[in-house]
């Protein structure tokens, strides 16, 4: 018994899950917009006023 | 400019204070040029109060770095200021927001999305991102670039919507309730498609470095159990891409033979189903070659090519959303008791009675049933000059109420008024597919028919060497000769040269434009605004520098381009202007109003002469030659005596000269066409070196459009080149209408291409990049056909085996796309 027969699967199944991923991510909108989030790593971080709640601006939750 | 200069400044009899009117210094805001006195301090110069204001917002928040980023992305033009301050009460009301009435979160908070107007470049986001950051009790905002929206988080306790519309107003955003139809049905076609890459690559990665293990394996020996685990393995995924995401493509062959329209999809389906058929034969009976690997990196090549189509077919769709964006959504009713609501559009009924504001746009089509108003009918006919309405009068969807609020009986809406005809009809024309593509379906539909033909030709001819023999050498053909690569040039040049001249600040609407731009024709420029500055500027005056102050106080209530002039005129002659002027009318070619008690009269010699002026004959007579100068003189008339006469003129862009020259070199015909005086349009002309033959003046926006038309019969292409507002109609009815001024969002519905860059030069630069374009295209095609004829006379000969057509195959789309991307498109040395 050879270990490609155990490996090979164990590898498709990893990428595999890989690929779901993607497709959650890809349903879920995170790739709807490819300008803005190109551009929003570039932005530097300011400090927050203390008045601001601690909520993070890249909280994108839908409620 | 210098010539006009120097040809009339000798007369001159006022001198102006610091004399150099040529000393212009970009606005820090927006970047327009504006004439300023050599000694200004360059960092402090605003073209108008808005920038200014903008400008004082932003440094208040800290925000400075705007202005840095901005230049850093490349963007060196921000959005324009919008004058007017609008009241925002309405953003408080549930009704007015629509679809996009705020709801409460779990915390308090109330979220909401809305469409934000006038974004150009990741710096705006930048600034409003941190804008809401600054603002105490907004807590999120999120600009999402590719559709033009922002997603707000607010506390209401501290802080309305209505404030933060007013914000972003302040600088230079528009905030604007989602529209009914919001493009769901994009946004799941485009997940769809997203979903069904990744799963194709997933497949076809995957299926590769199997196939590396077997081709190394059939070098270096393998074990017999080994290989053919390999091979099911790689069958199994390619079958899986071909079932799964490749279903599109059966889909698509269905139809077409369904309707019996050649499509590509039909030879790819033919392709994908002879190759996964025999595949999977040789993979279960151990014997010959199995395309899995092929099969699998085909679907996600041609998947990705289809994606950027269906992308670039979006962008056209959105751009001709135009009833939405120029015509309010809402309106004002007028109830029986006289009260006022403020209502969406779409709600509204025949026979309803609307009530709009001085200033605001006209929601319906209708007729006037109180008050008497101007107005500007400039986005219809292209004429900028506003007409009187009284009780009676009809008025369209669109157009703007300038003077008095009017009440308007509803006779037409949305798509049923006139703009909204006007514009279906944008739309139909924009579905059409591209010739180019035409061509590529019409190929692909000759193709299919002569594989077809071939490889039963080729499985009927080696018949005596047997069965086997014949089959192999069939499904070789038919792999080898599968379009893929043919499929993917288009879209992939037309998608290229796209991007690339975006990046040039050049936006293009449909790819159809650069196979007319790549080609010989006409093109007509208009004058004021895209030759020249469109900013007239007073150059020369004679008689009482005194009147201008007079002048410039009452045309400030007007927003007329002279007026603009003379008020910056009186501007750098630091003249004080009285505060007591008024407006008393607007007439043609001039006004007239009231100043420290006396009567003043501004306008055309025309305009004097019917209101009984008297004009001295040095006045006569300077006027006279300063419109023999090719200058516009205005007469400045107090208590009914001409005493100073201006003479305004419009200078040419100093890149219009080259930009014209190297289309007159590339074979185009280049003309004018301007509703200006013909004297001046004559000397634009000949400074320009048009023939005069080709400058044609004193047009009405109708015979601007009869001109292109009655050129649009023959096969050269018209282009039309102007303002996206003014001269909408000349641009829809032009083969290739091309914007330079007006909105970005406006101007992309009535012409396909916008230069954002507000640069002539940038003309001369997409016509170089249409004709590479084009022969980027050709040279794709060639390559692809000549690649697959070879394969095929190959194939007939029976000197490919399966295996080696099926590692052939993907090289042809590697070299398309190789091609594509070390194409010079858009790389020439022109910043």
């Amino acid at each position: 018994m050879s270990v490609i027969y155990i490996a090979l699967p164990i590898a498709i199944l990893l990428g595999g899950a890989a690929m779901v991923a993607c497709v959650l991510c890809i349903r879920s909108g995170q790739y709807d917009d490819m300008e803005t989030p190109s551009v929003r790593i570039l932005i530097e971080d300011r400090k927050q006023k203390d008045s601001q709640p601690s909520q993070s601006p890249d909280c994108e939750s839908e409620t | 400019m210098t010539q006009v200069n120097r040809t009339a400044a000798s007369e001159t009899v006022q001198a102006v204070p610091d004399a150099n009117p040529n000393h212009r210094v970009p606005c820090v805001h927006c970047g327009l040029p504006t004439v300023v006195s050599p000694d200004e301090d360059p960092q402090s110069v605003f073209c108008c109060n808005g920038c200014r204001g903008a400008y004082q917002l932003i440094q208040g928040w800290g925000l400075a770095d705007f202005y840095a980023l901005r230049d850093q992305l490349g963007n060196s033009e921000t959005t324009s200021v919008s004058a007017k301050r609008r009241g925002f009460e309405s953003f408080d009301s549930d009704p007015f927001l629509g679809r996009s009435a705020p709801r409460p979160t779990s915390e308090g908070t109330l979220v909401t999305n809305l469409a934000l107007h006038g974004l150009h470049c990741g710096a705006c986001a930048w600034l409003i991102e941190n804008a809401a950051a600054q603002t105490p009790g907004w807590i999120v905002g999120r600009v999402r670039m590719s559709d033009h929206t922002i997603r707000i988080v607010f506390d209401p306790k501290v802080i309305r919507l209505s404030e933060i519309a007013r914000l972003l107003d302040g600088i230079g955003y528009e905030l604007a309730p989602l529209t009914k139809d919001a493009d769901e049905q994009f946004w799941r076609q485009n997940r769809k498609l997203l979903m069904q890459i990744a799963i194709a690559g997933f497949c076809a990665t995957n299926a590769m470095w199997i196939a590396i293990a077997l081709y190394a394996g059939e070098a270096s020996g393998v074990a017999a159990g080994h290989r053919s685990f390999l091979r099911l393995i790689g069958t199994g995924l390619g079958m899986a891409s071909v079932v799964g995401p490749g279903r599109t493509f059966f889909r698509g062959a269905l139809a077409s033979m369904r309707t019996w329209t050649p499509h590509m999809d039909l030879p790819i389906a033919l392709g994908l189903s002879v190759g996964t058929l025999m595949g999977a034969i040789n993979a279960v009976t151990g014997a010959g070659a199995v395309y899995f690997d092929s099969l699998a990196v085909l679907v996600f090549l041609l998947l990705i090519g289809r994606w950027i189509q269906f992308r670039q077919q979006h962008r056209a769709a959105k751009a001709v959303d135009l009833l939405l964006r120029i015509t309010p959504r809402h309106a004002k009713r007028v109830l029986p008791d006289e009260t006022e609501e403020t209502v969406l559009v779409d709600v509204l009924a025949i026979d309803d009675i609307v009530r709009v504001a001085a200033g605001d746009n006209i929601p319906v089509d209708g007729e006037i049933v109180t008050g008497e108003t101007t107005i500007d009918r400039s986005l219809l006919t292209g004429e900028s000059r506003p007409v009187s309405a009284n009780i009676g009068a009809e008025v369209l969807s669109g157009t703007v109420n300038l003077s008095r609020p009017i009440d308007v009986r509803v006779q037409a809406l949305g798509t049923q008024s006139r703009i909204g005809k006007v514009m279906q009809s944008v739309e139909e024309a924009t579905t059409e597919k591209t010739p180019i593509v035409q061509l590529a379906d019409r190929i692909g539909g000759v193709f299919v028919m002569t594989v077809t033909v071939l490889a039963f030709a080729t499985f009927v001819g080696w018949w005596r060497s047997g069965w086997a023999v014949a089959a192999e050498n069939a499904t070789a053909l038919l792999i080898v000769a599968c379009p893929c690569a043919l499929a993917l040039a288009t879209p992939l040049a037309i998608a290229v040269a796209l991007g690339r001249s975006a990046r040039r600040k050049i936006l293009v609407r449909d790819g159809a434009s650069f196979q007319h731009l790549a080609g010989r024709g006409t093109i007509w420029f208009d004058k004021t605004g895209t030759l020249t500055e469109g900013r007239p500027r007073v150059v020369d005056s004679f008689g009482d520098a005194d009147a201008i102050r007079h002048a410039a106080a009452i045309e400030q209530a007007c927003c007329h381009p002279l007026a603009d002039g003379i008020i910056r005129e009186a501007n750098r002659r630091q003249l004080h202007l009285p505060a007591d002027a008024v407006l008393d009318g607007v007439a043609v070619g001039g006004i007239l109003g009231h100043s420290e008690g006396h009567r003043v009269d501004v306008g055309n010699l025309l305009l004097m002469q019917r209101h009984d002026v008297w004009i001295d004959p040095p006045f006569r007579d300077a006027a006279e030659r300063f419109a023999a100068a090719g200058l516009s003189p205005i007469l400045i008339a107090v208590e009914k005596v001409a005493v100073t006469v201006l003479a305004m003129a419009d200078p040419i862009l100093p890149d219009a000269k080259p930009t014209i020259a190297e289309l007159t070199e590339t074979g185009w015909r280049v003309g004018i066409l301007s509703g200006d005086n013909r004297e001046i349009v004559d000397r634009v002309a000949s400074e320009l070196g048009i023939s005069s033959e080709l400058a044609r003046g004193d047009l009405s926006p109708e015979q601007k459009l009869s001109v292109i038309q009655e050129r649009s019969d023959q096969p050269d292409p018209v282009v039309m080149i102007g303002d996206g507002a003014n001269d909408a109609a000349a641009l829809a009815a032009a083969d290739v209408g091309i914007a330079v001024r007006g909105g970005a969002e406006v101007s992309l519905q009535a012409a396909p291409i916008y230069i954002a860059s507000g640069k002539l030069a940038s003309i001369a630069d997409l016509f170089r990049g249409a004709r590479s374009t084009r022969r980027l295209i050709y040279a794709t095609f060639a390559v692809s056909l000549a690649y697959n004829l070879f394969a095929v006379i190959l194939a007939i000969a029976g000197l490919i085996s399966p295996l080696v057509a099926a590692v052939l195959m993907p090289i042809s789309s590697v070299t398309v796309l190789t091609i594509t991307m070390a194409w010079p498109t858009f790389r020439s040395e022109y910043r």
